[in-house]
């Protein structure tokens, strides 16, 4: 590979890659620097090629605003963090809780019938509003300040995303 | 081509504890490659990173945008020119990466080179979008008037002029130069990236240098001299 490395190729590998050698392709990159150091016109040729490098380094790039960093902050994904330990024995004795702070009279005296079942199911509606059993699990969330363009987005997106990867 | 599935669907994870640091990092991926076969505690790699992420840990996220958010953006101003829409991409690109973080399989692809094909699709649909409602074959207007005594004017009309060059070029082979030059991706992964050959690559970066070093031939010369007056 040393040997055929010629000026000519080492002039395409600058005009595209420009100047850095950490840039070049790989395979070609230690007969290219090797060129480089021995031909005059080869240094001629890079030193050129530094000075309008340096001329593109001056396209401008900011830093990201602290309002951008915190929306993302805000957008990220949320561990699912169930209030009732995931335990068959806990979830009856929950069930239970609830059944008791509807009726604390004890089973016997509960009434039988649709009433019932409206009166533990309303309780259980209630109270399950307060409770943030993650349903979502993993899910990227983002709370209601972000604002609904970004909830679609981070919600949108659940297919593989090659449907962009033109 | 390289593959570019993330790979099969994985569970929810739920019994996954990603601890930054302390999970062995997978032989073949790291975020920085000198962490190969090593077990880093304090330099996680991405992969460990992303798995965190996908368990809600917040320094975790910090720590990818740390690494990463600075350059997306770079990334996304020189192909879009201004920075209200760099934002907007970087932005997605990270929404992109909180949703995906647990489908995320180390070892699939490189998550960096992931990244960089997130933000420059994006920003190339947006391009494309762009397009028809706009001349974009006018060179935007740099900044006028000749160049003063100030010094940082100077600088700042040079850095605007070198960025309606690059506005000028073709998407394609904006989105090359962007890639190679400024991101300092090698020839191969640009070209996985962007979905062609390393000849194709080369190709496009061979016609936008001699395109901007015709769109820049007078900012060269001032550049020379700015920078010999200050020597």
């Amino acid at each position: 590979m040393q040997n055929e490395m010629t000026l000519e190729r080492l002039r395409e590998i600058v005009e595209a890659y420009g100047a850095s050698p950490a840039r070049w392709p790989h395979a070609e990159r230690s007969a290219a620097e090797a060129l480089a150091s021995s031909s005059p016109e080869a240094q001629a040729l890079l030193a050129e090629a530094v000075r309008f490098d340096a001329l593109l380094d001056m396209a401008p790039a900011e830093a990201p605003s602290a309002a951008l960093t915190e929306r993302l902050i805000a957008a990220r994904p949320r561990a699912a963090t169930p209030l009732v330990p995931m335990r068959r024995e806990t979830a009856k004795g929950f069930l239970r809780g609830l059944f008791e702070a509807v009726w604390p009279y004890g089973s016997a005296a509960f009434p039988a019938g649709t009433l019932a079942a409206a009166l533990v199911m309303g309780v259980a509606l209630g109270s399950a509003s307060d409770i943030s059993l993650s349903v979502t699990g993993n899910t990227a969330t983002a709370s209601a300040e972000t604002g609904e363009g970004m909830i679609a987005l981070a919600m949108a997106d659940q297919a593989w995303p090659e449907e962009w990867m033109q | 081509m390289a593959d570019r599935r993330l790979g099969p669907l994985r569970g929810a994870g739920a019994n996954r504890r990603p601890r930054i640091g302390l999970t062995p990092p997978h032989p073949v991926c790291s975020g920085t490659g000198e962490t190969r076969g090593k077990i880093r505690l304090d330099k996680p790699s991405d992969d460990e990173l992303v798995a965190a992420v996908a368990s809600g840990d917040e320094a975790a996220c910090r720590a990818l945008m740390d690494r990463h958010l600075t350059r997306m953006l770079a990334l996304a101003r020189r192909m879009l020119g201004n920075h209200a829409d760099a934002e907007e991409v970087a932005q997605e690109v990270f929404l992109r990466v909180w949703t995906h973080a647990e489908r995320w399989e180390p070892g699939k692809a490189q998550f960096g080179t992931w990244l960089h094909r997130v933000a420059t699709n994006l920003c190339l649909d947006r391009l494309r979008r762009r397009r028809g409602t706009e001349d974009i074959d006018a060179i935007p207007e740099p900044a006028s008037g000749e160049p003063g005594p100030d010094r940082q004017l100077e600088q700042r009309e040079l850095a605007a002029r070198v960025e309606a060059a690059l506005q000028s070029l073709p998407e394609r082979q904006r989105a090359a130069i962007v890639l190679s030059h400024y991101q300092g991706l090698g020839n191969i992964e640009a070209a996985d990236i962007l979905g062609i050959s390393v000849e194709a690559v080369e190709s496009l970066l061979s016609r936008a240098r001699r395109q901007l070093r015709v769109a820049l031939a007078t900012e060269k010369d001032e550049l020379l001299r700015s920078r010999e007056i200050s020597a």
